[in-house]
């Protein structure tokens, strides 16, 4: 039982199914789901694929045709509407569009989950400008939505979903309609309300970049199913599927770093001492200096053509594309000695290139 | 000079200024009553429609059909048929007050489907969001759909008037007085062709009145947005 309460979120075998011209059209197919308390928790994939009716059906904005959902250790389908409404409050929600009341202030949008709380008028406007503090938007408080950025927009649709002082907030693609300075400056604040709050967070996006800034675990969704989950680091470092890596090296710029330097230099002309090699650090890996470790124990030279390192949930993930010059047996040894300290190495010279495999 | 133009009008000075009255009264008497009707009707379409808060497919298809039927009977027969109903709701079907019933079974659907319309522009997403708040479908009508919707519903609200105005002129066919009974029943009738254009005249301010007046308070409301 220990283990259903740090759930904070538990969807079981969740179906979604529209009828679409007498066509059944399943968006969401068997889903199991759970969510710990103080996570964040992402959800990928292209538009299309249900995550965002799968994230809807955690407040039942949409419900589901089959399935379990339980929220804060409550069956939500189980609850009477009035009950239900009282959950609801508990689960925020932010939205792409950001969805504020045009006919109120930035105050009065903040204010108004609060509206039909028993508090006074005084009450409700010194929290609601206490959340637009948090969110860095208090001397905005008495203008229109209208005049405000996206990005400040999006700062008054947090404040507004934390007005009942929920458990849970989701974020579906709150990011995707803002550029990417201000796409990060949002997640950085989504991070802080979790580390300060304890806010448990479920983000939909299609963009990897969002996965990698702040969320602990991700799963992957296609055409209504989960294809691959797990943490962040995990996925990222060891995708499963085909579309996972996709994600992953849309990412990280290495598919496209490969396709150009398999473009300007024909492997096939490189001499028989010579490799093209791809590398794939993890963790400590990208702390130690390999490769000069390499070059003095096994008398191999490296070319560097392309290297990055990305922090993912605190760890360090490292790629590089380098040409191998030296002898067969030691080069061969080299690679093989590299595995067990987290390196993954891919020869992409030689045999046939595909950009796909890491 | 006006002597000369007008002359007809000159001498019923009188009638005009109760014609004015009785069309002021039968225009904003029926406007406050079908208002309320038609907004309650318009807002149960919108509620129950496919995709609504309060979906209920039996219910929409009755009072969609309902509104048609009502809009598709042309306002002179309506008169005609209603009046047992205003027999009973009044106690007379000839005079300015029994005519408030025709008048507004005329105009309310038609209010109704202009503030249905009014409605369905409020963002999809906001009634999302309110609902992802834990708002009840009451909250959801108050303190969204007719907040948000409210300039819009003016802006309805000023055409429904305009309308209603005209709709007033064939009241006089039961009796109702008014200008437009001013115009067809003395000016046409007696060939005072100056007669029925005054009362033209001071139709068409009313009606430029209800539209600027209706303009300011719609900028008003808008201003803040």
């Amino acid at each position: 039982m220990a283990e259903d309460i740090s759930n904070v979120i538990d969807l079981q075998d969740i179906r979604v199914t529209f009828k679409n011209s007498g066509k059944d059209l399943k968006a969401v197919d068997d889903v199991n789901l759970k969510i710990k308390k103080g996570d964040i928790y992402g959800i990928i994939g292209y538009s299309g694929a249900g995550k965002s009716t799968l994230v809807r059906v955690i407040n039942l904005l949409q419900q589901p045709s089959e399935g379990k959902v339980i929220v804060n250790g409550q069956d939500l389908r189980e609850l009477k509407p009035v009950k239900l409404r009282e959950a609801r409050q508990k689960i925020g929600m932010i939205f792409q569009h950001f969805n504020l009341m045009k006919s109120r202030t930035v105050l009065g949008n903040v204010e108004y989950p609060l509206l039909g709380k028993k508090i006074s008028k005084q009450e409700r406007q010194e929290k609601a400008l206490t959340l637009l503090k948090r969110v860095g938007l208090e001397e905005y408080a008495n203008t229109y939505p209208q005049r405000l950025s996206g990005g400040q927009k999006q700062r008054v649709a947090i404040a507004r979903a934390l007005a009942t002082e929920p458990e849970v907030l989701i974020s579906d693609e709150a990011t995707s309609a803002l550029d990417p300075k201000t796409t990060k400056a949002i997640l950085e604040l989504l991070k802080k309300l979790n580390d300060e709050l304890g806010l448990t967070i479920v983000l939909i996006t299609h963009e990897m970049q969002v996965i990698k800034s702040i969320c602990h675990n991700v799963a992957v969704m296609d055409e209504g199913r989960i294809i691959e989950r797990g943490t962040v680091a995990k996925v990222f470092t060891d995708p499963q599927e085909k579309l996972t890596t996709d994600f992953v090296e849309t990412s990280t710029n290495v598919k496209a770093a490969i396709d150009r330097i398999t473009a300007t230099i024909n492997v096939e002309d490189l001499p028989d001492n010579q490799e093209l090699v791809y590398f794939n650090f993890i963790g400590n890996a990208t702390k130690q200096s390999i490769l000069s470790e390499l070059s003095q124990t096994y008398h191999v030279a490296e070319n560097i053509l392309f290297a990055n390192i990305d922090q993912i949930d605190g760890e360090n993930v490292g790629y590089m594309i380098a040409i191998i010059e030296g002898e067969l047996v030691p080069f061969n040894k080299a690679l093989e000695d590299l595995r067990p300290h987290g390196v993954k190495t891919q020869i992409l010279s030689g045999v046939p290139v595909k950009g796909d495999e890491a | 000079m006006l002597q000369k133009l007008i002359p007809n009008v000159l001498q019923m000075k009188g009638e005009f200024v109760q014609a004015t009255w009785e069309t002021l009264y039968m225009t904003f008497g029926s406007a406050i009553i079908a208002a309320v009707l038609g907004l309650l009707l318009g807002v149960c379409l919108v509620i129950t429609q496919p995709g609504g808060i309060l979906e209920d497919g039996l219910t929409y298809s009755v009072l969609d059909k309902i509104t048609n039927l009502l809009r598709s009977i042309p306002f002179i027969i309506l008169l005609a048929v209603i009046s047992p109903l205003t027999q009973f709701l009044i106690g007379t079907t000839v005079g300015t007050t029994a005519s408030l019933v025709p008048l507004i079974v005329g105009i309310f659907p038609f209010y109704a489907r202009q503030v249905q319309n009014a409605l369905l522009d409020v963002d999809h997403g906001v009634i999302e969001a309110a609902q992802s708040m834990g708002s009840s479908p009451t909250e959801i009508i108050f303190r969204v759909y007719l907040r948000e919707g409210l300039a819009d519903i003016l802006r309805v609200s000023i055409v429904t008037v305009i309308s209603l105005i005209g709709l007033t002129t064939m009241a006089g066919a039961i009796g109702s007085g008014g200008l437009g009974d001013v115009a067809i029943s003395i000016g046409y009738a007696r060939f005072e062709n100056d007669v029925t254009f005054v009362a033209m005249i001071i139709i068409l301010i009313l009606v430029f009145a209800v539209q600027i007046i209706g303009d300011l308070i719609v900028k008003a409301v808008e201003h803040n947005e």
